[in-house]
């Protein structure tokens, strides 16, 4: 772990190094149109508060095609599947947002463990380096420090990157990063105080001070019992806004779309937030109103996954849930109601 | 110069009575929302739940979406549209019209928050709203007033029906319509080659997440399984193919002919700010050219496409 620094008038250079032989994408637009895109060295902009959906659909798109399949007995490879999986490209990303990161490292484990190895995903995934922006000015419907996380976090990155007056700060995480920011011609600097003033002062400028810890040592099946689930879910919709702008949500529904000649199958994302998501081919649905399938979205970013990642949230607090949902289902007050769980007499 | 907050309490006051009297078990509400600009659907039992109504700038999802299929009595606080929703739940049978109870809220409008988002694009952090013709919203070493005129929602700033006239009781004063929707800009897309309507709604969707809140923020979508979620046999491909998208548009504008109430709780919904209501103006203007109905004005009147008259004037259907 090194900081560099990147004066502003070399920042046009340090942009056009990054792009060199990849691709650069950067956040661009603004509003609900501000998206990754790639971004020619001299159109990247530090102005923006963060992307309108999460960043997952880089690797994990919302329809990925995965392979082709033809019934043409008569051909030699008539019924040879064929990969249409998309393995990615060089690519460097600048300005990802820590949570959003945070959001990447928790989906890498669902899609790469010592059990599987997402192809797709793993294409993807080992031929991007990821820089990210620091966070100075957070926005109001912040919270990442509550859920565990911090406006200059480092989890799933390569560098970060965080703005020192008008020049350009930079702390090298991994190998891969170190390499990249290197060859960009940063200077090296001792940074390592001046991180820690921002870092403490973003965390303060944060709204949210909530502790949630609770829920860490609350007992699963007394949280998963607990009666305010029916009026937490009662308001629900049960559209899909919360799972599919959150940046850590990764269900994905394979399907098959073919004829008689042949077809494609695919992956979609998925909701939990719908009825189809569970119901079996008996029509037996295991989660058949919309208390279950609430209460399942939020214990899976708050129990499940943390039992599973060693304590780490499935929430990253990037706030799009909170900001999105069409009835005000906030995740932040369904999370403080689950820390007021009584436990069970032992 | 109607305050909220006298709005506020006569709604509280009315729950109370309704709760009170048996007139209802449960009262379907607002309640404040968590973050600014926005306000939650509540659902009020005892009184002192009722103190957490409120009337707000911002109560814009239509409450009628959670009456289809409730069994028990329910008062619902209702603008103009909701109560007419209200009333198509009734007329199509989705509920028991002895189990509704309308609150009535004469409605100047909402407001749209991506305009308000456009004349104040810095992080807003707090919105005030004392009446019913402006906001104030403030952030880190700002505060802006907005007059509410400048950023209504559009199906707001052409309401005719902003007095729920069929609601049990009113809250306050009617409010009398302005200049209804003329639907010049949809006369003239159907004088266009269908390529050129094809183009304008394609690009109109081109966005879409199918997410789905469209339609489960509309009252009307109260299908026990929508026609996109069938699987024996599945009607409707699931990614991101756009004809895909375009049939789930369009077949849901054609379901809602004759019944959409013009409530805006679809674009309301839409996290990726489509004008939904595109599709629905299309059949509006249809509808009411053709059979000159409205919909939710009358206990009694049935959607025209939901009907069959042996006198029809069209010969298919004889």
């Amino acid at each position: 772990m090194t900081e560099y620094i990147v004066k502003q008038n070399a920042l046009a250079d340090f942009f056009k190094s990054l792009a060199s032989g990849r691709r650069l994408l950067t956040p661009r637009g603004t509003g609900d149109k501000c998206k990754l895109g790639e971004t020619p060295p001299d159109q990247v902009t530090l102005e923006y508060t963060n992307t309108h959906l999460s960043p997952k659909s880089l690797l994990f798109p919302q329809t990925e095609r995965l392979m082709a399949f033809h019934n043409e007995r008569d051909k030699p490879n008539g019924y040879v599947y064929q990969s249409l999986g998309d393995n990615g490209e060089p690519t460097v990303v600048f300005g990802i947002r820590p949570c959003d990161a945070r959001g990447i490292s928790i989906s890498n484990k669902v899609f790469q463990n010592d059990r599987f190895t997402d192809p797709y995903w793993k294409g993807k995934i080992d031929q991007t380096v990821f820089v990210g922006l620091a966070c100075d000015a957070p926005s109001p419907q912040c919270f990442c420090a509550a859920m565990g996380g911090s406006p200059f976090g480092e989890s799933g990155l390569d560098a970060l990157a965080f703005r020192q007056g008008g020049d350009l700060g930079l702390k090298t995480l991994t190998d891969k990063g170190a390499e990249l920011i290197k060859a960009a011609g940063a200077q090296e600097a001792n940074l390592a105080d001046e991180i820690k003033k921002l870092e403490a002062t973003a965390i303060e400028a944060q709204g949210v001070k909530a502790d949630y810890k609770p829920i860490d040592d609350l007992d699963l099946m007394d949280l998963f019992k607990d009666p305010h689930w029916v009026a937490t879910a009662e308001n629900c919709l049960n559209c899909g806004v919360c799972t599919f702008f959150c940046p850590t949500c990764h269900c994905f529904d394979i399907q098959d779309e073919a004829s008689e000649r042949g077809g494609v199958r695919m992956r979609n994302w998925d909701t939990c937030m719908s009825w189809l998501f569970t119901v079996h081919g008996t029509g037996h649905n295991p989660r058949p109103t919309k208390t279950e399938r609430v209460r399942q979205r939020f214990m899976h970013k708050l129990k499940y996954i943390p039992l599973k990642q060693d304590g780490v949230r499935g929430c990253t607090g990037c706030g799009r849930c909170v900001a999105m949902c069409p009835v005000n289902i906030d995740i932040r007050s369904v999370a403080l109601k689950m820390t007021q769980t009584a436990p069970s007499p032992a | 110069m109607p305050q909220l907050s006298e709005i506020t309490n006569k709604i509280r006051e009315s729950a109370r009575k309704a709760l009170e009297s048996g007139k209802a078990e449960v009262v379907i509400g607002y309640r404040q929302g968590t973050i600014p600009l926005t306000t939650a659907p509540f659902f009020a039992r005892t009184a002192e739940e009722c103190d957490q109504l409120v009337w707000s700038n911002f109560a814009r999802i239509n409450l009628a979406n959670y009456l289809s299929g409730r069994t028990g009595k329910v008062a619902l606080v209702a603008k103009g549209c909701d109560a007419r929703s209200a009333v198509g739940q009734v007329t199509e049978n989705q509920i028991l019209k002895d189990n509704l109870y309308i609150i009535g809220v004469p409605c100047s409008g909402m407001i749209d928050n991506n305009l308000v988002t456009a004349k104040e694009p810095r992080p807003i952090s707090e919105a005030v709203e004392t009446t019913d013709e402006s906001i104030t919203v403030k952030g880190g070493g700002f505060s802006t007033e907005i007059q509410k005129a400048d950023v209504l929602r559009r199906n707001c700033a052409t309401c005719v029906n902003r007095t729920p006239k069929l609601a049990d009781e009113l809250v306050g004063p009617e409010i009398n319509g302005g200049a209804a929707d003329d639907f010049a800009d949809i006369k003239a897309l159907l004088g266009k080659s269908l390529e050129e309507r094809m183009a304008y709604f394609k690009d109109l969707i081109k966005d879409c997440l199918r997410c789905y809140a469209c339609r489960n923020a509309c009252p009307l979508c109260y299908c026990p399984i929508c026609f996109v979620d069938e699987t024996r046999p599945q009607w409707l491909g699931k990614s991101t193919d756009s004809m895909d998208t375009m049939t789930f548009h369009l077949l849901r504008g054609l379901h809602c002919a004759g019944r959409c109430t013009s409530c805006g709780a679809c674009e309301t919904a839409c996290p990726v700010n489509i004008k939904v209501r595109e599709f629905n103006r299309v059949m509006e203007l249809t509808v009411q050219s053709n059979w000159r109905y409205e919909p939710g004005l009358s206990w009694d009147q049935k959607p025209p496409l939901t009907m069959f008259q042996t006198d029809d004037a069209a010969d298919f259907i004889k």
